[in-house]
């Protein structure tokens, strides 16, 4: 019970302090700036962009689609900086030098980005309805609301993957923003998955948001949970697929760079 | 911003914009603000206006080759002082007997001049990923319209580099002005699609007159007038923004020299 005790408060402390520690967002302008102007401009783009593609014939499938890709904000950005922050804060060797519960530890970097990127997709399906006329009169609200909760951690999960790469490359900023735009391309948001070729859907079904996007579109459409579970399991099982890489990967990190005295230098 | 400055230590212009070259292309981040995000847009604006026709290929490799423009610009030239502050050369740099705002200038003029290496990119990227064949309608107009977009941008950029340094709340807002710009100046579909309330904010955007300018030589599709007019507007505004430039540089250095607050704020 101690144990349990510990490791709980180990991963709420991990949790908040490297939230906190990391973003300035607690600034309410520069959170703003960053989870609700960007991502609102950058929706507002490609449903413009997807309007003059088909004549306004087809406005909800954009603004559905990217709406939800706005979880990558979070889970692509702000995990990958938070998994990565301690090696440009200089932290690392004293965290890698504690008893600490590993598993608590990584994966407690992901849970407020969680948190923040459903409310940041529950702000943007709101965008959609009030600036974009989407209709949600027909959707099952709880289960939407469960599709983006687990969109959002199978996305926080690769977020956690490319976090592990911060540690070992300096290019950080380079792959995360890579892949947050690849996500934009391979995920269904803006391109419908069978208008892609045959190699890149085979790439979006083992991505996440795929499977989430599809989901979305489907309960808005007024499909039940019924029809959209077996997809939320993939994009779960997706996520945990990304979550036990990324760990592993941490794990072979720290033995490496301790083996090597390298934790600074790779 | 003095013109005659920039004519006076052209060497000097020249030199800042090799050596922030050199600097940039090892820098990942701006590889991929200048290369790999303009691709990423151009392969998605591709495949998203494929039913349009083989008209609109052109169309996408100059607005997504904009959009690495506008990137490179809001993010590499709008921090073009900041860099210098964060690494602790700004001090020194205002000292030396070379005007600053000669330097600045030499800078944005590397970030714009290599950004336009997104507009190839695409071009590539279409022509091979896609098997577009692809041909600028008016080539003499179009690389008349690339000058004047590059002089624009960097007059453009000598405004932003001082705001960003000097009024760090408007440097937060940073990563969101980067689609809004997208969208108000026509990159990638006419502003026909927006609301009327933002034609205004269009016109003002020197971004907007070099997208109708370089849309327009490229695809053949706009009356030679509207090129031109384009073109009179982007030298106007260019002409106001180092108006407005030198009068933020003149502001900035005196912070800088006689308040020294600048790196302390």
């Amino acid at each position: 019970m101690n144990v349990l005790t510990k490791n709980l408060r180990l991963f709420w402390q991990g949790t908040m302090l490297s939230y906190i520690a990391l973003f300035a967002w607690l600034r309410p302008v520069t959170y703003a700036a960053s989870k609700i102007v960007m991502p609102l401009a950058q929706m507002l783009f490609f449903v413009f962009l997807g309007t003059y593609a088909t004549n306004s014939n087809n406005v909800d499938f954009y603004v559905i689609g990217n709406a939800v890709q706005i979880t990558a904000v979070s889970g692509i950005f702000g995990v990958t900086m938070s998994v990565g922050g301690d090696r440009w804060a200089g932290t690392l060797p004293y965290l890698f030098g504690t008893p600490a519960n590993r598993v608590m530890l990584f994966f407690g970097r992901a849970f407020m980005h969680v948190i923040d990127g459903t409310i940041g997709v529950v702000i943007a399906f709101i965008w959609g309805v009030t600036l974009l006329g989407l209709d949600l009169s027909h959707t099952n609200l709880p289960a939407l609301g469960l599709t983006i909760l687990v969109t959002t951690l199978s996305t926080c999960a690769l977020g956690l993957l490319m976090g592990c790469l911060s540690l070992i490359t300096s290019n950080v900023m380079f792959v995360n923003n890579t892949v947050y735009f690849l996500l934009l391309i391979f995920s269904g948001a803006n391109v419908a998955i069978d208008k892609l070729p045959a190699w890149m859907q085979a790439l979006s079904q083992i991505l996440p948001l795929t499977r989430g996007i599809a989901a979305s579109r489907a309960l808005v459409a007024g499909q039940g949970l019924a029809e959209i579970g077996p997809m939320l399991l993939t994009e779960l099982g997706i996520g945990f697929v990304y979550g036990t890489l990324g760990y592993f990967m941490f794990h072979w990190f720290e033995v490496v760079a301790k083996r090597r005295g390298s934790l600074e230098t790779v | 911003m003095n013109i005659r400055n920039i004519i006076k230590y052209w060497r000097v212009t020249l030199t800042v914009a090799e050596m922030t070259v050199r600097h940039q292309l090892n820098d990942s981040f701006i590889v991929f603000a200048v290369l790999i995000q303009p691709m990423l847009i151009a392969i998605l604006a591709l495949f998203m206006l494929k039913e349009k026709g083989t008209d609109y290929a052109m169309f996408v490799v100059v607005g997504s080759g904009l959009t690495g423009l506008w990137s490179s610009l809001l993010f590499v030239s709008g921090n073009s002082i900041n860099v210098e502050r964060w690494s602790g050369t700004l001090e020194t740099l205002v000292g030396v007997p070379t005007p600053f705002e000669v330097i600045v200038f030499g800078k944005n003029l590397a970030s714009v001049a290599q950004s336009l290496l997104s507009m190839v990119v695409s071009y590539a990227l279409a022509a091979l990923f896609f098997g577009y064949s692809l041909h600028v309608d008016q080539p003499l107009m179009f690389i008349a319209s690339v000058l004047l977009t590059v002089f624009a941008f960097v007059s453009f950029g000598l405004i932003i580099a001082p705001i960003f340094v000097m009024y760090r709340g408007v440097q937060q807002w940073q990563n969101a002005l980067e689609f809004p710009v997208y969208i108000l100046a026509g990159f990638l579909f006419p502003i026909a699609l927006l609301p009327f309330w933002t034609v205004p904010i269009s016109y003002v955007l020197p971004p907007y007159w070099a997208a109708i300018a370089l849309h327009g030589t490229t695809t053949g599709a706009a009356p030679l007038e509207e090129t031109f007019f384009a073109w009179g507007l982007m030298l106007v505004f260019s002409i106001v923004d180092l108006f407005i430039a030198s009068r933020l540089f003149k502001f900035m250095l005196y912070k800088v020299r006689v308040d020294a607050t600048l790196d302390t704020e």
